[in-house]
C-alpha cells in the first residue's frame, strides 16, 4: 500500500526554483532516507509532506487523501520532528508531552508518559523544565512525543543531529519499531551510516531533482 | 503590564486635582487609556511562547482546529487583562475618590464586554504579526484603528455608569460592544485558520 504519493511536485520561492517536478511513492512500513547538500530542498520537501508548505505545483497524497485539500485529516496521521524541538521552555517534560498530545486529541496515561520518557532515556528528568535541557535531551523528548503520538507517517529532519551514540541507537530502534507497526518514515539526513541501518530506500536531492540511490551508493560513492 | 497601568493612574491623579463630578467626566477616558494600553502589552505576548523552539510550527501542523487554538488564546488574554483591570480599578477609585458601589455590576459588565472585544481583535492581530520582525510596532498600528469602536463604546458606557445615568441613556453603547464582540469573535474564528495556516 502506498502511504505517500507525490506527483510532479514543484516549489518556488520567488525566482528560486527549489523543487523541480518531483514524483515519488513511499509505501506503508517503508523508511526513505533523503540526502542532499545544504540548500538542496530537503527541509522544504519535508515541510510540504508535513502540510506546512503548499507546493507551487503538483499533487500530494498521504494515506490516500489529498494532503493539500484535506490537510486537517492528514495531519492526524503525521508528525514532523524538525530542527526546532517544538517544545515549550517553561513547561517540564511531562507537561510538554501532555500539551502536545492534547493538541492531537490524545490523553496518554501517566504510565504511558513515564514509559515513553524511560524509553528515550530521560525518565529521570520528567519534572525538569525544558529550558534546562541540552539539545540532545530536547531531541529525545521530541522522540518521546512521537512515541506517544503513534504517527502513521513520521517525518524526520536531521534525526541524528545533537544525539549521542546511545541516542542514535534509541532513535533507530524506535524507527524500526514504528516500521513494524506499518508506519512510513521519511528522513532528511547527512548521516549515511546511521540512516543505512533503517532505510529501505534512499534518494539524493540536488538542484531540486530527486535521484534514487542504492544501498551500495550509500556506502561508496560521492553523493553530491 | 501592571506597572504601566499603575504609572498611568499615578500620573493622571497627580496631574488633575479635581472634584468627584469632574473626575466622573474624565475618568472613563483615563481608565480606558490605562486598560487598553495595558491590554496591548499583554496581547503582544500572546504568541511569544510559540516563538521558542518553533512551537508555532507544531500548532500549525497539529490536527487541532485553529479556531479552537485561537479561542484558547482569547480566553487566556481575556483572563489576563480582566485580572489586571480588577486589580487596577480599585486604585482608580481610591486615587480619583470615586463612589461606584451602586454602578459596580454594570461597570464590570462593560469592562468584560470591552475587554472581550479588545482580546478577540488583539489576539487575531497578534497571530498575524507573530512571525514578523517588527511585531511590537505592527500590533498597535493594526489593532488600534479597528479597536476604535470598542474604545469609544467602552468610554461612553463607562462615563454613563460613573455619572449614575439611567441605563437607558447609555444602553446602546453596551449593545454596540455586544455586537462588536459577536461579529469579531465569529469572523476571527474563521479567519485565524487562514492566518495560522499561511
Amino acid at each position: 500500500m502506498v502511504a505517500i504519493r507525490g506527483l510532479h511536485i514543484s516549489k518556488s520561492y520567488g525566482h528560486y526554483r527549489i523543487l523541480e517536478d518531483l514524483s515519488f511513492e513511499i509505501a506503508a512500513g517503508e523508511c526513505y532516507a533523503l540526502f542532499g547538500p545544504n540548500g538542496a530542498g530537503k527541509t522544504t520537501l519535508l515541510r510540504i509532506l508535513a502540510t506546512l508548505h503548499r507546493p507551487s505545483a503538483g499533487r500530494l497524497e498521504i494515506l490516500g487523501r489529498d494532503a493539500i485539500q484535506e490537510r486537517e485529516v492528514v495531519r492526524e496521521a503525521l508528525l514532523l520532528l524538525a530542527h526546532g524541538s517544538h517544545l515549550y521552555d517553561e513547561l517540564n517534560a511531562v507537561e510538554n508531552l501532555s500539551f502536545a498530545m492534547a493538541l492531537r486529541a490524545a490523553s496518554p496515561t501517566d504510565r504511558e508518559v513515564k514509559v515513553a520518557l524511560d524509553q528515550v532515556g530521560i525518565g529521570a528528568f520528567a519534572e525538569l523544565k525544558v529550558r534546562y535541557f541540552s539539545a540532545g535531551m530536547k531531541k529525545r523528548l521530541a522522540m518521546a512525543k512521537a512515541i506517544l503520538a503513534h504517527p502513521k507517517v513520521l517525518l524526520l529532519d536531521e534525526p541524528y543531529t545533537s544525539l549521542d551514540e546511545t541516542g542514535m541507537v534509541i532513535m533507530n530502534r524506535y524507527i524500526q519499531a514504528l516500521l513494524k507497526e506499518g508506519a512510513s518514515v521519511v528522513m532528511a539526513t547527512h548521516d549515511r551510516i546511521k540512516s543505512a541501518e533503517v532505510a529501505d530506500r534512499a534518494g539524493v536531492l540536488t538542484h531540486g531533482v530527486l535521484r534514487p540511490l542504492t544501498r551500495e551508493d550509500l556506502k561508496t560513492c560521492d553523493l553530491f | 503590564m501592571f506597572f504601566f497601568a499603575l504609572i498611568v493612574i499615578l500620573v493622571f491623579s497627580f496631574s488633575f486635582s479635581m472634584d468627584q463630578q469632574a473626575a466622573r467626566e474624565l475618568i472613563a477616558g483615563i481608565l480606558w487609556v490605562a486598560f487598553a494600553f495595558t491590554g496591548i502589552i499583554g496581547l503582544g505576548k500572546s504568541f511569544s511562547a510559540e516563538l521558542q523552539n518553533d512551537c508555532l510550527e507544531y500548532l500549525q501542523m497539529s490536527p487541532a482546529p485553529k479556531g479552537a487554538i485561537y479561542l484558547g488564546k482569547v480566553a487566556a488574554n481575556l483572563l489576563f487583562i480582566v485580572t489586571a483591570e480588577v486589580i487596577l480599578f480599585p486604585m482608580f477609585v481610591i486615587f480619583f475618590n470615586l463612589d461606584v458601589v451602586e454602578d459596580l455590576p454594570v461597570l464590570l459588565l462593560i469592562f468584560f464586554l470591552a475587554t472581550l472585544g479588545l482580546s478577540t481583535v488583539g489576539t487575531l492581530f497578534s497571530a498575524m504579526t507573530v512571525q514578523i520582525r517588527a511585531r511590537e510596532v505592527m500590533l498597535p498600528i493594526l489593532l488600534l484603528p479597528l479597536a476604535v469602536p470598542v474604545m469609544i463604546a467602552a468610554v461612553e458606557a463607562t462615563r454613563g455608569a460613573l455619572n449614575g445615568n439611567p441605563l437607558a441613556l447609555y444602553r446602546h453603547w453596551i449593545e454596540l460592544l455586544v455586537v462588536f464582540d459577536v461579529v469579531f469573535t465569529v469572523v476571527s474564528f474563521w479567519v485565524v485558520e487562514l492566518i495560522l495556516d499561511s
